[in-house]
């Protein structure tokens, strides 16, 4: 029972779609592959139409243009962002030289938030966490030094073509290995969480669609 | 015979889904658990949880994923519900459309079972992704219906209103974004995350660091979380049924079979060739 659905009838209705969507995802185990590629389009048309959806109720409508039509001369930057939001729009018809600003200040501040944000709130203090500190433990002292040298054997295994000896084929082979064993380690994970997805669509299947569990 | 096996192989995945619902309404066996046997993950949960005081104000930045939402629903069910019992107050807000979807979903859920309506404060959707985190720490934007205490103390004092952060992950906005663009910006707050097993490489460092105080990033830990609390009568906002071991155990012994199988058929190969190299 996923707890989703209550007892009206729009939620009978969803239950039924639902049901019905999640049958023919399962039928494509069985080879019934277009009927599948139907739900794979429905599914990217939902979820565009939702998101065009929320961001015209909770964003251009009533941080866009309520204020500019409540108060035309006091917000200017909202003009610049209207302008922004009519260049995105009509993009197909513009030359490319007006087109690309809107998408470039995008992309330009994204990856400006996103490189900021990397350096100071992981790569530092992830520097500062693998500092060994004197007054640590000797177990984490030891576990560091060995995420250390797998992490150096794992690295030294990506070598390829590169001219070397004895001792660094060793390691990179060592380091194969150990990279070998870590995703295996991480398929095992998955298989038991994606396994959880499924159960759960059988769940959904017995439980709120046929009613065969309390 | 043989003309017929791969038409019968086809017809495996039917069967594994009919042998995983039989499994599903099978009696629990007592001899099974899903929940881990060391508690600490969920201990260090519960410790976190009890060292934000009484009736924290928590920001829940709900951004899951709606393809692994389910392995982490009833754990974030459950923590939404025990903080509820902890007379927590809770402001959701959503990064991605389908953290929105989702959220919708769980805060009409909660108007269905009747949670007190006055500890719940729905922030609704920031555009922007990085950008609307960073936007996030200058200003909380209260919605229109949003006039009662809580919304009048989240804008009176914006981020600096809550004494936690929790954050469901699962999609591109999770506790990364959340460690990166929010916790720099504010006060010591503790940050708490649940994230499906996937996000766990990702999230393992910052709780190692110590910019996450708190993870449930795998089913089983989400378990043992689940095991260790008595709600009362707020365990109607929980999941109404908990994942079954019986049917994992079984699909993973048919992964495990399936692997194997492969790796078999390689090893049997490689003999064959290796024999007929000897003859040769």
């Amino acid at each position: 029972m996923t707890g989703f659905f209550g007892t009206s009838t729009a939620d009978l209705v969803a239950t039924w779609v639902a049901a019905v969507v999640t049958l023919v995802v399962l039928g494509a185990l069985l080879g019934e592959r277009r009927l599948f590629g139907w739900t794979q389009h429905l599914l990217a048309g939902l979820a565009t139409g939702f998101l065009a959806l929320i961001v015209l109720t909770e964003l251009i409508g009533p941080r866009l243009v309520q204020p500019i039509l409540a108060d035309p001369s006091s917000r200017p930057e909202l003009w610049v962002g209207l302008a922004l939001v009519a260049t995105a729009a009509a993009s197909p018809w513009l030359p490319r030289q007006v087109s690309v600003i809107p998408v470039s200040i995008a992309i330009g501040a994204l990856a400006a938030f996103a490189l900021g944000g990397a350096v100071i709130g992981t790569l530092l203090p992830q520097i500062d966490a693998a500092i060994v500190r004197p007054g640590g433990s000797a177990a984490t002292t030891l576990g560091g030094a060995l995420a250390v040298a797998v992490t150096g054997l794992v690295l030294i295994g990506f070598l390829h073509g590169v001219p070397r000896g004895r001792v660094l084929s060793t390691a990179a082979g060592a380091g194969r290995w150990l990279l070998i064993g870590g995703i295996g380690g991480w398929l095992g994970f998955l298989i038991f969480s994606r396994l959880i997805l499924l159960v759960d669509r059988i769940a959904f299947l017995l439980g709120d669609w046929l009613g065969l569990v309390p | 015979m043989n003309d017929r096996m791969p038409h019968l192989w086809r017809l495996a995945p039917l069967v594994l889904i009919a042998a995983l619902a039989v499994a599903w309404q099978l009696p629990e066996a007592s001899w099974l658990r899903l929940a881990a046997p060391d508690a600490a993950v969920a201990d260090r949960m519960t410790a976190t949880l009890d060292s934000i005081g009484e009736e924290p104000r928590v920001l829940v930045g709900f951004d899951p994923d709606i393809g692994t939402y389910a392995e982490t629903r009833p754990t974030v069910r459950t923590l939404l519900a025990d903080l509820l019992a902890r007379e927590a107050r809770l402001a959701f807000v959503s990064l991605t459309a389908e953290g929105r979807a989702l959220g919708s979903a769980e805060l009409a859920r909660f108007g269905r079972e009747e949670a007190n309506p006055t500890r719940l404060l729905d922030l609704g959707f920031i555009p922007g992704a990085e950008a609307g985190l960073v936007d996030l720490t200058r200003g909380v934007r209260l919605p229109d219906e949003g006039d009662g205490a809580f919304a009048r103390e989240v804008n009176a004092a914006g981020i600096g209103a809550f004494d936690a952060v929790l954050v469901i992950g699962g999609n591109d906005l999770g506790p990364r974004s959340w460690i990166e663009q929010v916790a720099p910006r504010i006060g010591e707050i503790p940050f708490v995350a649940v994230t499906p097993t996937v996000l766990l490489p990702e999230v393992q460092p910052y709780l190692a660091s110590g910019a996450l105080r708190a993870v449930l990033g795998t089913p089983r830990d989400g378990a043992a979380y689940r095991e260790t609390l008595d709600l009362g009568n707020l365990g109607r906002l929980t999941d109404p049924s908990e994942p079954r071991p019986l049917p994992l155990l079984i699909g993973m012994l048919v992964a495990v079979a399936a692997l194997g199988q492969a790796l078999g058929a390689r090893a049997i190969g490689y003999l064959r060739a290796s024999r007929s190299r000897e003859a040769g």
